[in-house]
This record gives C-alpha cells, sequence and structure tokens, in this order.
C-alpha cells in the first residue's frame, strides 16, 4: 500500500505539472506550442473563468474516473483532459478572478496542477472503497452525452461554419478536410482545422515552401492515418470490389503478432 | 504562491519552443509509469478502459498487435497534426501512445524490464516523450515558425470560444433525457447560475448531482 501511495505521488506530480503548463500554453498557441487538446480548450472556456463552473465540470468526471478506477484499474482520459487542468483553474481563480494571470500563465498552472494531480492520483489510486452508485451514474448519464455531442456535433460544426466565414480558400480547404478527416478519423475538427491553416496561411503569405510543405504534410497524415487504421480496406470493401493482395500483405507487415 | 503578478517571458521554459520536449518528457515519464502501476499492482493506468483492454489481452497471453498497431498509428497522426495545429493532443499522442502503443510494441519483443521496473518506467517514459516533444519542435521550425503569418489561429480560437457555451445548454438537455428529477434538479442549478451571472454549465452539473443523490437513476447500462 506504502509503495502504490508512494508512487502514485510521483507520478501524480509529473503528470499533473507537465499537464498544468501544457493547458496554459494552449492559450499561447500557435506561438507558443501547447499540449493538451482542443476539447481541453474548449471546455474550459465553456466556465468562462468562474471558479464554481471549473470545480463541478471537474467533479462530474472525477467521479466517473473514481468509478473506472475502482473497477477496472483505469483512469479514463478524464484526469489529465478534464479534471486536473479545471481543478487547478478553479484553486486559481479563487484568489485572482482575472484569466490572463491565472490560466494563462504556464508557471502558476503548473505548480498548482502539480499538488492537484499527485493528491487526485493518490487519492484515485489507494481507495479502492466504492463511490454512491447513484452519484456515478448521474454524473456518467447527464455529462457523457452532453460531452459527446459537445465533440462530435457541436464543435465540428461551429469550426466549419467559421472556416466558411473566413473566406472562400479557408472555407473550401476545411470542407474538404474536414470531410475526409471525419471519414477517416471519425472527427471532422483536426481536418477543419487544417483546412483553416493552409486556407489562412496561403491568403496570407501565397503559395511558397511553407504552405507547400503543410500541405504535402497533411495530405501524408491523411495517407498514414487512413492506413493504420485500416480505412484504405474498409473504403474498398464498402465499395463491393477486391482488396488487393499486396495491400493485405502490407497491412500484415505492419500487425505485430 | 506569491500573488504579484510575474510576467512570463516568452523564451523563458514556461513559453519557449525549447522546454516544451522537457514538458512532453515529464509527462511521458508519467504515463508510461502509470500503465507499470497497471501491470504490477492493477491500478493506475491512464487510459480508457476499452483502450486499456487491448493492452490487457496481450498481458493475458493474447497479441499485443491490436494495442501496438492502434497506439503507435495514434502517436504519428498525432506528432503531424501536434506541430502544424500548435496543440499536441494528449490523448492520442501521451495517453494512448507513450502509454499503450510503446509499452505494447516493447512486451511483444519480449522486453519486460522497462514496465517491471518503476525506475526504469520512468527512464523510459521520459525519453519516449522528449523524443516526440523534439521532433514537434523541429517539424515546427520548418513550417509555422518561419512565417510570419498566424495560419487562422484567431478563427481557431473563436470557434473554441463558441463551442465552449454550447455546454451549458447541452448539460441541462441531457439531464432532462436522463431522468425527470435530474432533469429538474439540473434546470434549478442552470437557473440559479444564471441569476447569479455565473456559466450556467457548473449549475446544471450541482444541481443533476443533488438530485440525482435522492433520486437515483434507475441504471440501463
Amino acid at each position: 500500500m506504502l509503495i502504490i501511495l508512494l508512487k502514485s505521488v510521483i507520478i501524480g506530480g509529473l503528470l499533473g505539472f507537465s499537464a498544468g503548463v501544457g493547458a496554459a500554453r494552449m492559450y499561447h498557441a500557435p506561438k507558443s506550442q501547447g499540449l493538451g487538446a482542443f476539447r481541453t480548450l474548449g471546455e474550459m472556456n465553456a466556465c468562462e473563468g468562474d471558479a464554481a463552473a471549473h470545480f463541478s465540470f471537474g467533479l462530474g468526471f472525477f467521479f466517473n474516473a473514481w468509478a473506472s478506477v475502482v473497477g477496472a484499474g483505469a483512469f479514463t482520459q478524464d484526469i489529465e483532459h478534464r479534471i486536473i487542468p479545471n481543478w487547478a483553474a478553479a484553486a486559481l481563480l479563487i484568489k485572482n478572478k482575472n484569466v490572463e494571470e491565472t490560466i494563462h500563465n504556464p508557471k502558476k498552472m503548473g505548480i498548482v496542477s502539480a499538488i492537484i494531480g499527485a493528491v487526485v492520483v493518490a487519492f484515485l489510486n489507494t481507495t479502492a472503497a466504492a463511490i454512491p452508485e447513484s452519484l456515478q451514474v448521474v454524473a456518467v448519464s447527464v455529462l457523457v452525452p452532453a460531452a459527446t455531442i459537445l465533440i462530435n456535433t457541436v464543435m465540428p460544426v461551429l469550426f466549419w461554419l467559421a472556416a466558411i466565414d473566413a473566406g472562400k480558400r479557408s472555407g473550401f480547404w476545411a470542407t474538404l478536410f474536414g470531410g475526409l478527416a471525419q471519414l477517416v478519423m471519425g472527427n471532422a475538427v483536426p481536418g477543419v482545422v487544417l483546412g483553416i491553416l493552409i486556407g489562412k496561411g496561403v491568403d496570407e503569405s501565397g503559395w511558397n515552401r511553407i504552405t507547400k510543405s503543410i500541405l504535402v504534410a497533411i495530405i501524408l497524415l491523411f495517407i498514414f492515418s487512413g492506413f493504420f487504421r485500416g480505412f484504405d480496406i474498409s473504403l474498398i470493401e464498402s465499395f463491393k470490389l477486391e482488396v488487393p493482395n499486396w495491400l493485405d500483405s502490407l497491412h500484415n507487415v505492419f500487425t505485430i503478432e | 504562491m506569491e500573488n504579484n503578478n510575474i510576467e512570463i517571458k516568452e523564451n523563458s521554459f514556461w513559453l519557449a519552443d525549447w522546454g516544451f520536449p522537457i514538458i512532453v518528457g515529464l509527462m511521458g515519464a508519467a504515463v508510461f509509469a502509470g500503465t507499470h502501476m497497471y501491470i504490477v499492482h492493477g491500478v493506475g493506468a491512464f487510459n480508457e478502459v476499452s483502450i486499456v483492454a487491448m493492452l490487457k489481452a496481450g498481458l493475458d497471453g493474447g497479441s499485443y498487435g491490436a494495442a501496438a498497431a492502434f497506439g503507435a498509428s495514434f502517436l504519428f497522426a498525432r506528432i503531424l497534426e501536434g506541430s502544424l495545429v500548435g496543440i499536441l493532443d494528449i490523448g492520442g499522442s501521451i495517453l494512448t501512445g507513450v502509454g499503450i502503443g510503446i509499452p505494447a510494441i516493447l512486451l511483444s519483443l519480449n522486453i519486460t524490464q522497462p514496465t517491471d521496473n518503476f525506475a526504469l518506467a520512468l527512464l523510459v517514459g521520459a525519453l519516449c516523450g522528449l523524443a516526440i516533444g523534439g521532433i514537434i519542435i523541429f517539424i515546427r521550425k520548418l513550417t509555422i515558425n518561419q512565417s510570419s503569418s498566424t495560419f487562422g489561429a484567431d478563427i481557431m480560437m473563436g470557434a473554441g470560444n463558441a463551442s465552449g457555451r454550447f455546454l451549458g445548454p447541452l448539460i441541462v438537455l441531457s439531464a432532462c433525457a436522463a431522468s425527470i428529477p435530474v432533469g429538474i434538479g439540473s434546470l434549478i442549478g442552470a437557473l440559479i447560475f444564471y441569476a447569479w451571472k455565473k456559466p450556467i454549465a457548473g449549475g446544471a452539473i450541482i444541481g443533476a448531482m443533488i438530485f440525482g443523490a435522492f433520486f437515483p437513476i434507475v441504471a440501463s447500462v
């Protein structure tokens, strides 16, 4: 038990620190490379710098993670995506309401998140006692559908519309890559974002070496993620065609037995 | 914590490119060690149950192929995407790539030391994270940083803010779908928070929780 506690404090501290700094850096993207997720950014913005909203949003997912770790030993991804960043934000906002001086500050977020991470991970790993079943069910049945609609429907549509409003070029590329991303990756947001990136990049600086290499990188990204997700096979099969042997053997090369 | 606000310099560890691989390295160390905890103690993997189940399939004597391919491909895609859009998605890159994919590849090659030994797990995870962070900064140097364009960052931020506003109403909607008492609770909570001029999402969740504690939802999962 003591070993688990010690390891958990170390892991939680490291995790919290890096998640906090990364989340704060997201507010400075793309000038500074951030670490987190667009959904984390969207959800943190949804709390509009209100400590109570940040705390309760994290709390809902905390119950969910607790249930999951008690049941299966896995934390869910929400620890890093939702609980640590939002609780750190809540803790900082109690002292200072100005988001520029708190949530957007990587140093403050890193230190507070390290403490929260260490406590949360140690607590979750050492408490095998179950939480009230009823609360866990409420959290899952209320938050999960809402977050799912937000991530799968609202975010793709809003990003897409923003791209269309941003000009003809962004709109075209965002529509193309957004649709492809929905097919290949299951969510259009990354594709739409890449479309805005290339469209605005060309608007502002033309077709130069940089925008061309970004386009090549995007095409490679689609080819590789399609291949590794088996999208190429599904595509051929859904058009009722035979999968060529060379493609099958190529897939088998990458399947580690 | 000092109360006076110190301006963070652009070229300091906290915001500069050179700090990024270090931050990713620390996260990689934590997540890889979390997988070590899961393998040795049975708790503490930083991922969804469904994804951890792929690794477990391998641990239980099956094939590591699914976990390895899934984790590695996710990692690859997120590295490219992360360097282009300016936010590295930790779910795909670190939690799934470093936490599931890389351990699965090592285990399928019968390399068990990194996942069995805590100190070694921290070290291997840190090295993976450093490498990922380094590659991303390298790609950025070749693309974004050589240009004066903002590549539409303001549009992305605007869309991100707009989608955030949807959360409150969505929570009330799904609470009403969950059960009548929970729906009423979240509605009351949302109204109180709105009257207080606070974002309604927090009130909607708290209200749903309070009513859900008294009038449990019958789990139909």
